[in-house]
């Protein structure tokens, strides 16, 4: 277990930097928050970055291929009153409102609150595009109203209109709920309407019962991708299929060391069936879990998207706190391979070394067959370095 | 045979069972372990009589933990000269309570009035045989406080001092059990500003922000126990994945990702029809009858999927045939109404303008 410093400083600033080869990749991320006084905070994270992006992921510094580039993730300074009465963030910012699908936005967003638990949430700004792209005249604005009920549920319905050219390419209503009504209960539900072509856009429903060493969750999510889809795009006329699964999921804390997760759910869009399967083993090897193993075994079963996968983890404490060396395996098998392989092996072997409280570092060899690439190895290195520690 | 074979299982079998007890824990190891404060309690040793001097203690400083001399006090013969703390009582308890008397507003000396001096009111769990953590539980603070006030105006900082830094999971609301990664997204729809008491801007962005500097699940490569979608083989699983569950991409991505990543990496640059095995359609993926040969229905299922190769600019070829008048006759599926004005709006003018 990596033990943050125990202490409540004003000022936090790290910084990351991340190196790959052969398919290069070089990545510098820089982030920091000050909390010097109860009634102001800000935070930041900037980056910089170059070589092949996919190869951190789909987010990765994107642009042209094999250039520099960099951006802004948060840049936000948060206005706060200690009483907790009300908050306005102003900058560049995630602004999630009840059943509205997150919105990156550069712009403000105020929230008021009142003792009797309703609250009041109203944002509006300009889009965040990547790589300070060209803006068009687009706009997003919207907010929540909220109401706690009994300090044991919450109600919520929120609005959203974003605009792209000055076209409206999302107009959504929304809808909130969650309650603890006993201890061992949960329940929580949120929808959202496409107000341009009517229809429900998204929505999920969740029930979960809890004891000390089991825990079953029932779920329903609802999705129709044509109302996803921006208003402005063609393929948003195509009708209303929404893809609708219902599934469960239990964990139980079967001995002190052993945790065992399953979830199963079958889906239904139009006249096609579907179910899903995971099971997820994880044991610690220690009391203090510095040290696990963890099987996870998966079945997809959808037509045109079938697939099995077994996927193995394990970390190792070399030194407690200071060394760790750890592993991820997985193979998944397309039902159809389609001349994409019939077998996507995956590995990666990693050790980090927290050298003094301040930097930590790893180093990391994967290697992988994927559905594009017949082999494919890279190195990756990671140093990390925190200020004040 | 069958019956050498059972005595042979029952005898393997129990072997089995008590291999697998010390490796799941359900029995203790050699080597440090949770401090036996149960059969203290139990024999009516008063807590003070260790912890000395917490009667007095106020926010911070010294942790008043038992030395190995106050141990002696009692077990003047102790089985073993090694130091008693070596293995009574582990590191992580430790670290635990200096974790807590770092991070919250607390003084035991105003406590032990209130209490009577009765630590179990508040460490309800040192009584177990084997709890996971001894420190007092949040529900056992508002048996007394009566927080209403704070939690709605999520006021957390009076006992909380920068709850960030503090690690610490809820254990009675927004649960972060299961299969938090598809559930978070329904339970904080209700709590945004209560999960933000711990989380930071930056922390949703990660996953959900335009400009993330890279996967979080890539960036933190060194942890396999963070559990997440895009883990491991993720870039050979996305397609199959993005089509098992149709629209969960987009709750995230815009349809331009596609495009953008398939681009450079020359996916899927096959022409439609060709037969090229390494397009992304099927032979006779446009062709007559119902469906268009496939291509219809497919769109209907999954339109992301279409939107990401052929969104903006190549939509162009969708409106070559499917426009007013033209051979691909009406796209539009069960259940399709819109308000746009479909001579002069977005995108209904790319067919409709010129022949209503």
């Amino acid at each position: 277990m990596w033990l943050g410093t125990a202490n409540a400083d004003a000022l936090r600033l790290r910084g990351d930097g991340y190196v790959q080869a052969p398919r290069p990749v070089g990545l510098l991320v820089l982030q920091g928050e000050d909390n010097a006084r109860p009634w102001v905070s800000a935070e930041g994270l900037a980056w910089l970055g170059s070589g092949q992006p996919t190869t951190l992921g789909e987010g990765g510094p994107t642009g042209t291929t094999g250039t520099a580039s960099g951006d802004v993730l948060t840049l936000v300074v948060r206005l706060r009153d200690p009483s907790g009465h009300g908050e306005v963030r102003v900058g560049r910012f995630l602004e999630t409102a009840g059943a509205i699908r997150p919105l990156h936005l550069d712009g403000a967003t105020g929230l008021a609150r009142s003792p009797w638990g309703t609250s009041v949430e109203a944002f509006g700004g300009i889009p965040v595009v990547a790589r300070f792209g060209e803006r068009a005249y687009d706009w997003a604005a919207g907010g929540r109203l909220g109401q706690t009920i009994a300090e044991r549920a919450t109600v919520g319905f929120a609005y959203v209109q974003r605009r792209d050219f000055g076209r409206i390419s999302d107009e959504e209503v929304g809808a909130d709920f969650a309650a603890i009504p006993l201890p061992w209960l949960d329940l929580a539900a949120r929808a959202s309407n496409d107000v341009v072509s009517h229809g429900l856009t998204d929505a999920l429903a969740s029930v979960a019962m809890r004891s000390r060493d089991l825990r079953l969750e029932g779920f329903v999510t609802r999705r129709s991708p044509s109302h996803l889809l921006p208003a402005t795009s063609l393929f948003s006329v195509l009708g209303d299929v929404p893809a609708t699964r219902y599934g469960g999921t239990l964990r139980w804390h079967a001995a002190p060391r052993l945790d065992l997760l399953g979830t199963g759910a079958a889906q239904t869009q139009d006249d096609r069936l579907g179910a899903d399967v995971t099971l997820r083993a994880t044991l610690k090897t220690d009391e203090d879990g510095d040290g696990s193993l963890g099987l996870e075994l998966r079945r997809v079963g959808v037509p045109g998207a079938s697939w099995s996968g077994i996927r193995g983890i394990g970390t190792v404490p070399l030194k407690r706190g200071l060394l760790r060396a750890s592993t991820e395996i997985e193979i998944a098998a397309p039902d159809e391979p389609a001349n994409r392989g019939s077998v996507w092996p995956w590995a990666l072997v990693a050790v980090t070394w927290r050298v003094t409280p301040a930097w930590d570092m790893a180093v990391a060899t994967e290697a992988g067959a994927t559905s594009t690439t017949k082999s494919e190895v890279n190195a990756l290195m990671r140093a990390s370095y925190a200020w004040g520690r | 045979m069958k019956s050498w074979l059972r005595h042979l299982a029952l005898l393997v079998l129990p072997l089995l069972l008590a291999a697998c007890a010390g490796i799941l824990g359900l029995r203790p190891k050699a080597g440090p372990a949770l401090f036996e404060h149960r059969p203290h309690v139990l024999n009516g040793i008063n807590c003070l009589e260790c912890h000395s001097g917490i009667m007095s203690a106020g926010q911070g400083g010294e942790l008043h933990l038992p030395t190995d001399a106050t141990c002696r006090k009692c077990h003047s013969k102790p089985h073993d000269e090694r130091s008693c703390t070596g293995c009574h009582g582990t590191p992580h308890e430790r670290e635990s309570a200096q974790l807590a008397s770092t991070h919250l507003r607390f003084e035991h000396r105003k406590h032990m009035g209130p209490t009577n001096g009765q630590c179990i009111r508040c460490h309800v769990r040192i009584g177990d045989t084997n709890p996971a953590t001894l420190l007092a539980p949040m529900a056992a603070c508002f048996g007394c406080h009566h927080h209403d006030d704070q939690w709605a105006m999520r006021t957390c900082d009076g006992c909380h001092v920068d709850l960030p830094a503090e690690r610490v999971k809820p254990e009675t609301h927004v649960v972060h059990e299961g299969d938090f990664v598809r559930e978070h997204g329904v339970r904080a729809a209700s709590a945004r500003d209560l999960c933000a008491t711990c989380h930071s801007d930056r922390f949703c962005s990660g996953c959900h922000g335009v400009t993330t500097p890279g996967l979080p699940a890539r960036l933190a490569f060194d942890d396999p126990r963070l559990s997440g979608l895009h883990r491991a083989g993720f870039k050979s699983r996305h397609a199959l994945e993005s089509r098992d569950q149709p629209g969960l991409c987009v709750t995230c991505h815009s349809e331009a990702s596609c495009q953008e990543c398939h681009t450079r990496e020359h996916v899927g640059s096959k022409l439609l029809g060709s037969g090229a095995t390494s397009g992304p359609h099927p032979k006779g993926w446009i062709g007559g009858g119902r469906g268009g040969g496939g291509h219809g229905t497919a769109a209907r299922l999954d339109p992301m999927s279409c939107a990401g190769c052929h969104g903006g600019a190549g939509e162009q070829l969708c409106v070559g045939c499917h426009k007013v008048g033209g051979p691909g006759g009406n796209p539009h599926g069960a259940g399709f109404a819109s308000h746009k004005d479909k001579r002069r709006d977005v995108p209904c003018r790319q067919c409709h303008a010129l022949n209503p």
